[in-house]
């Protein structure tokens, strides 16, 4: 492909793009919702102040406006306060405190993902276990965190528990929704496709080993997948840490959605955004470095040799 | 040497909360809202913020007495218009500075700021004037015009002016976290709990060291953890799972009186409902009994029912309650298809029509209510239906009542089946007078009744117990008939808490107002 640079080019762009297209879809959003924030808090028929709170809350001049001044603020490292989850409490704060957890419970969910990608590649996931694979894949995220939720409560009390309720996470995002299954199954797809190729075949009666054939042409493609794995552990994330109560971001972006407290929803939801874009940024390098190794190796070959 | 009393009590409450060291685990149904008292929004937020400050006056939960844990002595003043408070000496604000005249008068001036965005301090905007110090003990708190219990007017609770810049308090100041009060207790809201640490000080001396609020799951667990000692109390236990403590020998259920009424609301403006032959027909096709057996569960005679019917606006343990008004207990279908009959309504094929179509009720009900009485909204509807209306339910959100029931603005509902509570002042003003002005802001379908507006002005101008109580005895009587509510009844909530925790005493809608006695030992 002798456009190999569109690719990564394209991912930069979103990822870029991203952290900005969040916040505005949302405060598109949060003005296409019946009632504000402000009517909410004080509901402009029983109470006065109604108007003044929502020029507080840069409401007022609609969501243009909003959307400027919180990116604006945002821009210069102010996130600003929780309107009412967590009145007053400093966003930078709440955040701080829930992303450990939340790449706790995503990095300990990636394990297994991680473990069955590798095995995959090495093919020594025998097929017949494919169906077993795939019945623990069918069960949705939600439905497995509420039985681990019900035996954690059931076993630890309403208290306690913290470490276990990480780890029953992790194992629900690592199974649920073919996380496990699709990561053997799709890298499996992959190398053995490539394992059919006649290069692979030319490399192995050459003496090399099949999987430094394959890999450089596989990479691309295993990224791509680590990448929408990794997104949908964040995604599942939410559920998990919600069922669960783990004290993470996801939680917080649910817990502040439910009483409409968008001084925190648009923080945090950027913040997602933000690590989405970090993705992109990492595959859209890995893209790029594939192309420039398999450009410049393998050294010594002559133009016209064949 | 002169003792001083204050020195004493404080002394007395750190040598109290040295003897105890439990923490009491408790689940309300939700977590507060906040703990800022200007924007107290659920039940929740009142009953923890009743922890964390003290109220002007409040009720005694045991005689009902109008109480002041902060105020010495008080005068009337300015021929009625105004009341100077004398403040007891040595309370500490959770930060340690003392509490003055300038945080009475500062909790004032904040109630009637208009960038203060409260519903609750647009109720104070009615009623207080202003205030000015004398010194750093007393104030002089002066209200809109002369109030026959300008006490009870003062219920608010006092924040410090400390704590805050200006007068103008918004709901996203880190006070609704972290707030500093003068009660019991220190709170700190969390993600999920809110801690309580005992605060001793010279009115308050709590035997409890800590309590610790989480949120409330699915009942059956909640139940189990209770029984296991898990934790050692539950606010409100929902119908289905009162049973099974009550036949645990570990815990006890006790009484909650909510002070509030259930009602429904009926759209005096809308079709049938505009004729009061028709609301009276519906009134009486109501069973109630029936109603309470399926949706609570009490039996029809049954001794000490949490559930209390009412005739009229007011609980019947009220001194405005009109004991003249009966209320409807049973069913009188004959008497309501006759009432039908005379407002014009004809039964064809099992239904009512009206002008030749068929009447349907739109009906709407409070969802938080469900949980109270399982399955309200169905049960009237059913019984509407057998009375041949047909009808259409929904559940309304807690944030859509709000928003939408409360401003008047749910026209599209013929009936809204709801609840309303009162903390200190049962003035039901609000409710029934004509939207207009400041007045009536909870008038639900906007009815309007030129009668019923001049009684209200009765009571507002009332200088007198006597001529209050005689104001709402006659509101009762009108409204009893005129019925732009259908009275259903008072119901008493139901708390559980192990027997290890002792000299409970739960006050009335506040709950926490006795804290102070309660002790706890494992």
């Amino acid at each position: 492909m002798k456009r190999w640079w569109v690719r990564p080019l394209v991912r930069t762009i979103a990822a870029l793009a991203l952290p900005l297209a969040v916040p505005l879809l949302l405060t598109l959003l949060l003005w296409a919702l019946p009632g504000d924030p402000a009517s909410i808090v004080c509901p402009p028929e029983n109470c006065t102040g109604t108007e003044a709170l929502a020029e507080r809350w840069n409401l007022d001049q609609g969501p243009m406006h909003f959307f400027t001044e919180w990116i604006a603020s945002a821009a210069s490292g102010e996130l600003g306060a929780s309107w009412r989850m967590q009145a007053g409490v400093p966003v930078a704060d709440l955040v701080y405190e829930s992303v450990p957890n939340t790449l706790a419970l995503i990095g300990l969910a990636f394990i297994p993902i991680l473990l069955g990608t590798v095995l995959a590649a090495l093919d020594v996931i025998h097929r017949r276990l494919d169906p077993v694979l795939h019945l623990l894949g069918l069960f949705p995220a939600v439905i497995l965190a509420v039985i681990a939720a019900a035996w954690k409560v059931l076993t630890y009390t309403e208290f306690g528990g913290e470490t276990v309720a990480l780890f029953l996470g992790a194992a629900v995002l690592g199974v649920a929704d073919g996380a496990f299954s699709g990561a053997v199954t799709g890298t499996r797809s992959v190398a053995s496709a490539e394992r059919r190729q006649r290069y692979t075949g030319v490399g192995v009666l050459r003496g090399e080993t099949e999987l430094s054939n394959i890999l450089p042409n596989m990479t691309p493609a295993l990224v791509g997948q680590l990448r929408a794995r990794i997104l949908h552990l964040f995604s599942g994330a939410v559920v998990v840490e919600v069922v669960l109560k783990i004290d993470g971001l996801g939680d917080l972006l649910w817990q502040a959605a439910l009483v409409q407290d968008f001084g925190l929803v648009l923080p945090v939801a950027t913040v997602f955004a933000c690590f989405s874009a970090l993705l992109l940024l990492a595959q859209a390098l890995a893209e790029a470095a594939v192309a420039t190794w398999i450009r410049w190796s393998p050294s010594g070959v002559v133009d016209g040799a064949a | 040497m002169a003792r001083n009393p204050a020195w004493m009590s404080a002394g007395l409450a750190s040598l109290a909360l040295l003897g105890t060291g439990a923490t009491l685990s408790y689940y309300e149904e939700a977590l507060p809202t906040t703990l800022n008292p200007l924007f107290a929004d659920t039940m929740v937020d009142r009953r923890s913020q009743e922890l964390v400050f003290d109220r002007l006056w409040y009720h005694d939960a045991i005689t009902n007495d109008l109480k002041s844990r902060i105020v010495q002595r008080y005068e009337v003043a300015e021929g009625g218009q105004a009341l100077k408070i004398y403040l007891t000496p040595g309370v500490k604000w959770h930060n340690g500075k003392g509490l003055s005249s300038k945080d009475i008068c500062f909790t004032v001036d904040a109630l009637l700021d208009k960038g203060t965005p409260s519903p609750l301090a647009e109720g104070y905007r009615q009623i207080l004037a202003g205030c000015d110090t004398q010194g750093n003990s007393t104030a002089i708190v002066r209200f809109t015009r002369v109030f026959h219990n300008p006490r009870e007017r003062l219920g608010f609770a006092v924040l410090p002016a400390s704590e805050f810049s200006g007068t103008a308090v918004t709901p996203d100041h880190p006070f609704g976290s972290h707030p500093v009060g003068t009660g019991p207790f220190k709170g700190q809201k969390g993600r999920r709990g809110t801690m309580f640490e005992a605060f001793g000080n010279a009115h308050h001396g709590p035997a409890l060291s800590q309590l610790r609020l989480s949120e409330g799951q699915d009942g059956s667990i909640l139940v189990r953890a209770l029984i296991n000692n898990g934790m050692q109390g539950i606010v409100q236990v929902p119908p289905p799972n009162r049973p099974e403590l009550s036949a645990s020998d570990e815990v006890a259920l006790k009484s909650y009186d909510l002070r509030s009424w259930w009602f429904i609301a009926l759209n005096t403006n809308k079709g049938p409902l505009k004729d009061r032959k028709v609301r009276q027909a519906l009134n009486l096709m109501l069973d109630r009994t029936e109603l309470r057996k399926f949706s609570i569960g009490v039996e029809a005679g049954a001794e000490n029912s949490p559930c209390e019917f009412i005739s009229g606006p007011f609980v019947q343990s009220s001194p405005y309650y009109n004991r003249a008004i009966p209320v409807v207990e049973r069913a009188n279908m004959a008497r309501a298809e006759k009432l039908l009959a005379d407002a014009g309504l004809k039964k064809e094929g099992g239904s009512w029509t009206q002008n030749g179509s068929k009447v349907t009720f739109n009906i709407g009900m409070l969802a938080t209510l469900n949980a109270e009485a399982t399955d309200i909204l169905d049960q009237i509807g059913n019984q509407l239906g057998k009375g041949g209306f047909d009808r259409q339910v929904d559940k309304v959100r807690a944030d859509e009542w709000a928003r939408r029931v409360t401003t008047g603005n749910a026209q599209e509902f013929d009936l809204l089946i709801g609840k309303w509570s009162f903390g200190l002042v049962e003035d039901v003003n609000d409710q029934f007078h004509t939207r207009k002005g400041s007045e009536g802001k909870l008038n639900i379908f906007n009815y309007s009744n030129p009668e019923v507006d001049g009684i209200l002005s009765e009571y507002d101008q009332a200088r007198t117990d006597t001529a209050a109580q005689d104001a709402y005895h006659k509101l009762h009587k009108v409204l009893s008939s005129d019925l732009p509510y259908l009275f259903l009844w008072k119901l008493d909530s139901r708390s559980a808490w192990r027997t290890e925790v002792r000299n409970n005493i739960i006050a009335p809608y506040y709950y926490f107002t006795e804290i102070d006695g309660w002790k706890y030992s494992k």
